[in-house]
């Protein structure tokens, strides 16, 4: 079986258009991140967060009622996932764990004929939530610089260059999504948790992989179609290529589709931003990495027409 | 095939490698099911019968993370503000003024305290040593002072916490130094937050404690056996008996540890032993006439059990208990064992009245030592205490484990007192750590916490094992229907990658997480990127007119760098991955290095032996 015969597609011919229609998606996610901002996890604001599992569900009024008792009526709660297990979080610590305990009690104290189990119990610290948020950023950042280094040496500069720029398209547009969507989708959790952190990571691998094979066979082809300009050559590469990317990012996205149905609710935001990472990926690799490396040596042979 | 030979002989051991290290975790799980249908007697017995292997499996089985089988993780702080407030002399208002805005202040940021401390004062025109150290120093010298010492209470907190957990015997506990001052705890398993709380956050508890004489200890010993073993019957087999019937059959664990008599069919010498010296066959006692017990680590949990059986309290004279040794020593068959000492119950003395405590070594035979010195109200109960008992031995208890148990040489007036005889300069650090935890408390502040109950680790291993399953079964079957013959090549490798990949996490005695599942289903997607290339640059060369044989080589050796560098990348932002995240985000890194390194093995290698040896038996692959 095979889902293309040879093909000659002329990618490039439609960069510009995508220059503009990828700016456009960026910028509609910064807005909706500006405006409606990111549901940032407990593990990168701090607070207390406890997740109930009920035989016997109370109302969230109810419970909101019995917390309010105790000072606690600003928490969060809610009712997620597909057990529908009880979510309760507030931006309160206070010393040790007294706060789950406050909780817990208040609970069990309004229900006293409702039996709960805990799941989850976390407290985390407004410093370590700080830190946190810091050290995510500082690991992206370290990402890009080790593949820009990478791609450099073992390519050209530029090549480098467009891998990184695309990469950041990419975290853009998985940010903006991640923020457009949050709350759209009723049972759809889209918090950033450490797990969603880590997939952030996760695309920038697999994004810069599909854009490694294709620079790979750019490499490859320009040694051997000497007398092909390099639009010609990109685009021969990317022909090449395109029947391995589709399968294999095919096959990545199968896999996700599944984590994301069957690997549970801790797994399900990883899982989502993996997939709208990829998507984005595989995209950034043609209309991102390899047009930028395109223009960018375009420009620099005008340069030398022009003063030689 | 002689030529690939040795690329199969390289398949086969790593295949046997990952199958070994994965063979604990296998039996570990046939063990568990057995003991769980076996009932009562049937249990004790077969326990009985493989309790070493039962503990070997369970040793070297692969470790599943604290989300996946529940437990806690808390994140220790040593809380330098309340530090400072409790070692400062001389406190007024100003000071605690100053403290309190210190208090405020240090929730939101990460300065260093105590720099900002030293301006505070500055700011005022009050000079430190009103508080802290002697009166000529300087403010410089002291808030390096200060700094030092911040240091070395994170170490003497971390081991009063390992020290502790030791003793609250956790299994398979991690507690590790993170930063400067914070250490993280891991206790899977465990169910009573409450306790583990207080455990971990409590003040330590330093006593020095008498030994109780070498013949006295032996009698106490020798009475246990005896009355363990049945021989002193009175009206004490009833009272056993009504307990062991309160006892849950299906516990067999717990009764075997508790010392019930093995089954009677068993004649063999060592069982008669076992069973007519109950005690002893555990416990032995030191040749040297020390009054001491060994017992050997894995028997210690066997050994708390028998003792702490109520009835054995009669047994003892007045004002005597049994204390451990902190930790275990190798003897000379290299074993290693816990030191168990007759003491007294009530303290001497108790570690507040240490001023300092100093590692160093002995000017006259270049031997370890540890100086330690008393205010002058301790230095006067010491010279009481040593004057009286010179010649006996004074156990030094760290929340009821002790640590040493120096011999009284003379009597010791001025409250200066000098611990000879160590092994090693590591010993007298510890020594110095555990003499300064009693007198110099390091709070301690919990600034993470998280639990996750046993039944969420339940689900998600269940539903991380179905849907790696589903991720599996779908890629392979893409795989056979895409690429024909040349896809089972493909997913025979798959395979044996995800065996690679729970091989070497179990033999590196990884720990796998919820995330690192992801990661090994994530890999699932990644793997068959490898075969992807090669089988798409294989088509191509057919294409081209190739023989199977050329197509094969050149699809290999073209699709080589592109599998390389792709892999590479994504490789280092693993790395990246692991160096920035914590816990569960590692657990993915590892998974996805190890992953990545697998699937250039398993893809590349083992497809191209069996893709060979297919053309070479004129069965030539189809590529679709």
């Amino acid at each position: 079986m095979r889902f293309f015969k040879k093909t000659n597609i002329d990618f490039l011919k439609l960069r510009k258009i995508m220059y503009l229609s990828s700016t456009a998606v960026i910028v509609a996610g910064l807005i909706s991140l500006a405006i409606k901002g990111i549901d940032l996890g407990i593990d990168f604001r701090g607070g207390t967060e406890l997740v109930l599992s009920f035989t016997a569900k109370p109302e969230v009024s109810q419970v909101r009622a019995a917390l309010g008792a105790v000072g606690l009526g600003q928490s969060e709660i809610k009712f997620f996932g597909a057990e529908g297990d009880l979510l309760i979080r507030t931006a309160e610590q206070g010393e040790g764990m007294v706060v789950g305990d406050k909780i817990k009690q208040a609970i069990e104290q309004a229900f006293p004929d409702r039996k709960f189990e805990v799941l989850k119990e976390d407290k985390i610290g407004p410093k370590i939530g700080e830190e946190l948020r810091k050290d995510a950023l500082y690991a992206v950042a370290a990402s890009f610089l080790v593949i820009l280094a990478y791609i450099a040496v073992r390519f050209r500069f530029i090549y480098g260059v467009g891998a990184v720029v695309a990469l950041f398209h990419d975290v853009l547009v998985a940010l903006g999504v991640l923020s457009l969507l949050d709350g759209v989708i009723p049972t759809l959790n889209l918090e950033i948790s450490q797990e969603v952190v880590a997939a952030f990571l996760t695309l920038v691998g697999i994004s810069v992989n599909d854009t490694v094979v294709i620079f790979d066979r750019i490499r490859e082809n320009l040694k051997i179609y000497r007398s092909l300009s390099l639009m010609e050559v990109i685009n021969r590469s990317l022909n090449d290529t395109l029947s391995r990317t589709i399968i294999t990012q095919g096959t990545v996205l199968l896999v996700l589709f599944t984590l994301f149905f069957a690997g549970g609710e801790v797994t399900r935001g990883f899982a989502f931003t993996l997939t709208v990472g990829t998507i984005a990926g595989t995209y950034s690799s043609v209309y991102i990495a390899s047009a930028i490396v395109l223009d960018w040596t375009i420009r620099k042979q005008k340069r030398k027409e022009v003063n030689p | 095939m002689r030529k690939q030979l040795s690329k199969v002989i390289l398949i086969i051991a790593a295949v046997l490698l990952s199958l070994v290290f994965l063979y604990p975790t296998y039996q570990d799980y046939q063990y568990r099911k057995k003991l769980s249908a076996l009932a009562g007697q049937d249990s004790i017995a077969y326990l009985e019968q493989h309790e070493d292997d039962i503990l070997n499996a369970k040793l070297k089985r692969l470790k599943l993370g604290l989300d996946l089988q529940g437990g806690m993780r808390v994140v220790l702080e040593v809380d330098v503000i309340q530090m400072l407030e409790d070692v400062a002399k001389n406190k007024d208002d100003n000071f605690r003024t100053i403290i309190s805005e210190l208090r405020s202040g240090a929730t939101t940021t990460d300065e260093s305290v105590i720099p900002v401390l030293g301006k505070k004062f500055q700011d005022r025109g009050i000079r430190l040593s009103r508080y802290y150290g002697s009166i000529r120093e300087s403010d410089a010298t002291i808030v390096g002072e200060l700094t030092n010492e911040t240091e070395k209470a994170i170490d003497r907190a971390i081991e009063v916490v390992r020290n502790r957990v030791d003793q609250y015997r956790v299994s398979e506990p991690t507690i590790q130094k993170q930063g400067g001052r914070r250490i993280i705890v891991e206790l899977p398993g465990v169910k009573d937050e409450r306790e583990v709380r207080s455990l971990l956050q409590g003040t330590a508890k330093l006593e020095f404690k008498l030994l109780r004489d070498a013949d006295i200890s032996y009698k106490v010993m020798k009475s246990v056996d005896d009355y363990l073993s049945g021989k002193v019957e009175e009206d004490t087999s009833a009272a056993a008996k009504t307990l062991k019937k309160e006892q849950k059959p299906k516990d067999a664990l717990e009764e075997l540890l508790s010392g019930t008599k093995p089954a009677e069919t068993d004649t063999s010498r060592e069982a008669r032993f076992t069973r007519e010296h109950p005690f002893f066959s555990y416990v032995l006692p030191d040749q040297q006439n020390t009054g001491e017990g060994f017992v050997e680590e894995k028997n210690r949990d066997r050994v708390i059990r028998l003792l702490a059986r109520p009835e054995l309290q009669r047994l003892y004279p007045i004002d005597f208990e049994f204390l451990w040794s902190a930790k275990p020593e190798p003897l000379a068959d290299g074993k290693q064992y816990y030191r168990l000492y007759a003491v007294k119950r009530r303290a001497e003395l108790t570690g507040g009245v240490i001023v300092d405590a100093r590692a160093s070594v002995s000017q006259e035979d270049n031997r370890p030592i540890v100086n330690m010195e008393m205010n002058s109200e301790g230095s006067r109960e010491w010279a009481r205490i040593t004057g009286a008992n010179v010649g006996k031995r004074i156990a030094i208890a760290l929340d009821n484990a002790i640590f040493s148990a120096p011999v009284v040489i003379n009597k010791i007036v001025g409250g200066r007192s000098q611990i000879t005889g160590l092994d090693s300069p590591n010993e007298a650090r510890l020594l110095e750590i555990v003499l300064r935890a009693g007198a110099l408390p390091a709070p301690l502040a919990i600034v993470e916490q998280r639990t996750v109950g046993p039944s969420l680790g339940e689900d998600s291993v269940q539903s991380g094992v179905s849907a790696t399953l589903y991720a599996f079964v779908l890629t392979v079957l893409f795989m056979i229907l895409y690429y024909r013959s040349a896809g089972i090549v493909a997913d025979f490798a798959l395979f044996f990658n995800i065996l690679f990949i729970l091989g070497v996490l179990a033999g590196f005695q990884g720990t796998l997480t919820l995330p690192g599942i992801a990661g090994v289903i994530l890999t699932i997607g990644l793997a068959v990127d490898a075969n992807v290339l090669i089988n798409e640059r294989i088509r191509e060369e057919l294409q081209g007119g190739k023989t199977m044989r050329a197509a094969i080589d050149a699809g290999y050796s073209k699709a080589f760098s592109a599998i390389f560098d792709s892999n590479i990348t994504t490789f280092l932002t693993a790395i990246v991955l692991y160096q920035f995240g914590t816990g569960p985000v590692q657990g993915f890194a590892l998974t996805l290095m190890i992953g990545i390194v697998a699937s250039m093995f398993s893809a590349i290698l083992i497809t191209r032996v069996i893709f060979n040896t297919m053309t070479d038996r004129n069965m030539p692959p189809n590529f679709g």
